[in-house]
């Protein structure tokens, strides 16, 4: 295993999509930085530091799912994976030395975020508005978050061997998974009762009638608890302020980490190839 | 002789197609092994078993002793090189940088011995140049530098020469020689050119529709392929005891039929039997190569 991921992390180096990676993580907290800062000077706005902390976390699903499709996907494509393994290199090593690899780099994307936009932040916007203690948590369940979003994508690079097809899966899940998680967040966060608007005698009447979309019983807690196990549901609802189960989160991400690594696990090792 | 690989009625089904089917192959210590077949015959298949990226249906194979089953495997896999179908190098990445990637996933502390390696295949020079733009030859001879670097002592190639150039046949001829002769290591090979296999192997196994037909040393072959003559007899035990008598290099086919190998006149060589009062039905003089050994074997099938 020490051998997978020391030359894991050699390659890493030496990986272009690394440092675009990196890059990126960097310009899009200069780049929230700068709007931030374009918004306070010309419409005299507070911006808040923890919520450009926050931020990156609605996208990094689909960073993390690009990273992974083609960090991975060159294990198969240029045949590393079948060196690996006939020089006896054990499959679940293998399995769990690229899992720990995409995780580190998603943590490493993100902390990299967080570094860039509290450097240059705080002195620019002042310091957090909220109390360290809950910054610390809502980041510990946006990390692992981010651990259950590798663990999704490592399952699927790791089960696809064409390079093209999973990076497609990867890419079309992350943007399904922040679209349905957007869209239900919506209807949850829909009022019980909507003011209707009735003309009598001349006279406009305001009057409270229940909104036909506003989702009760069992259908409201299927569908919150998807969102909530969900990781883009997840950050969405951290960035939003409204994650009232902020402490099942990481409970969530977990399982999702035990089911997907389990089954990636005993599938990659049945795994035929080629 | 110690046994590097042996398989026992070694199976592999796809669905209903049976790409092996009770392989039976045995490879001794410091041999070159030569796995003939033509495409689709099997060979692939038995070596990503070998190699642990497929398992077999049925049947079984050890490895220096090592059963398949055993949790042992892929500790003696350590100590083999492999390239299948195509050599494992990230095109990225310049022949170094794959070489040390390997050394890394092999374990081996030092990368003083990338400078030699890469000598032995020949890519001292190609400094910052990216794998990705070698020419196949070079690929093949990064590849096998990478297969090299657990400094192993058996080495499997699958079907390395195919799409080189001549140039890039004989450098790969070469090296495999280089190897074989210099390092002791024993290496199984698997092509469908046969003039080209036949340079280098030490042993051959044919393979055909998932079956080793036959497994054959080199001296053996060429004995078979030595010009014969072919007797067809009635009195076998007279011709025998006169061959023994003189010497004479020959093998009892049948209770009618006796070869007789080696470069003989052929009517003295008559004539001198006669004055033995040997008469035989029919002689017939025979010279095959390896291609029609080959096709003899697989019963004339067409060799792609």
């Amino acid at each position: 295993m020490i051998k997978l991921l020391n030359a894991g992390f050699t390659r890493l180096r030496k990986n272009k999509l690394f440092w675009l990676l990196t890059i990126l993580s960097i310009g899009v907290a200069l780049f929230m930085i700068y709007n931030g800062y374009s918004d306070m000077n010309k419409y005299g706005r507070t911006i808040e530091v923890e919520k450009l902390m926050l931020n990156y976390s609605t996208m990094v699903g689909v960073v993390i799912a690009i990273f992974t499709s083609l960090f991975l996907g060159v294990e198969y494509s240029d045949g590393a994976m079948r060196n690996k393994i006939s020089i006896g290199h054990k499959r679940t090593n293998i399995y769990l030395s690229n899992l720990i690899i995409v995780t580190i780099t998603s943590l490493f994307s993100y902390i990299l975020f967080l570094g860039t936009v509290s450097t240059i932040g705080i002195p620019l916007f002042g310091n957090t508005t909220i109390r360290f203690s809950t910054l610390i948590k809502l980041l510990g369940c946006i990390f692992a978050a981010i651990i259950a979003y590798a663990s999704i994508f490592t399952f699927i690079s790791m089960l696809i061997s064409n390079k093209t097809i999973s990076s497609i899966v990867n890419i079309m899940l992350a943007f399904g998974m922040i679209i349905y998680s957007l869209t239900f967040l919506n209807f949850l966060s829909m009022p019980e009762y909507v003011p209707e608007y009735i003309m009598e005698n001349g006279q406009t009447i305001t009057k409270e009638v229940k909104n036909p979309y506003y989702l009760t019983g069992l259908k409201r807690d299927v569908i919150q608890l998807s969102v909530d196990i969900n990781p883009a549901g997840q950050m969405g609802q951290i960035v939003g302020g409204m994650a009232s189960n902020l402490k099942l989160f990481p409970i969530y991400s977990l399982g999702i980490i035990v089911v997907f690594t389990g089954a990636g696990l005993v599938l990659f090792k049945k795994k035929e190839l080629k | 002789m110690e046994i590097i690989l042996e398989t026992d009625n070694l199976e592999k089904k796809y669905k209903d197609f049976k790409a092996l089917n009770h392989a039976n192959i045995h490879i001794e210590k410091g041999a070159i092994y030569g796995l003939i077949g033509k495409n689709g015959a099997g060979k692939t298949t038995l070596i990503r078993i070998i190699c642990g990226l497929q398992e077999p249906t049925n049947g079984r194979f050890t490895i220096y002793g090592v059963d398949n089953n055993s949790n042992n495997i892929t500790d003696v896999r350590k100590r083999m090189g492999a390239i299948i179908e195509t050599p494992s190098i990230y095109g990225e990445m310049t022949a170094k940088d794959n070489l040390i990637e390997q050394y890394k996933l092999v374990g081996v502390p030092s990368l003083d011995g990338i400078d030699d390696l890469l000598k032995l295949v020949g890519l001292s020079n190609t400094g910052k140049k990216k794998a990705k733009n070698f020419s196949l030859g070079m690929k093949q001879r990064l590849g096998i530098a990478i297969a090299l670097a657990n400094n192993p002592d058996f080495l499997i190639l699958d079907e390395p020469i195919n799409g080189l150039d001549p140039q890039g046949i004989i450098e790969i001829r070469e090296l495999i020689l280089k190897l074989n002769k210099e390092k002791r290591i024993t290496i199984l090979i698997s092509s469908h050119y046969l003039d080209e296999l036949s340079k280098i192997a030490t042993h051959y196994g044919f393979l055909d529709n998932g079956s080793i037909i036959k497994e054959i040393s080199s001296e053996e072959l060429m004995k078979k392929m030595e010009r014969k003559l072919i007797l067809k007899v009635t009195n076998e035990i007279a011709f025998v005891k006169y061959f023994e008598e003189h010497k004479i290099s020959y093998e009892v086919i049948d209770d009618s039929t006796i070869y007789v190998y080696g470069k003989y006149n052929l009517s003295k060589f008559i004539n001198e039997l006669s004055k033995k009062n040997l008469i035989a039905d029919e002689v017939h003089e025979q010279k095959e190569s390896l291609e029609n050994y080959y096709m003899n074997l697989i019963g004339g099938g067409s060799n792609d």
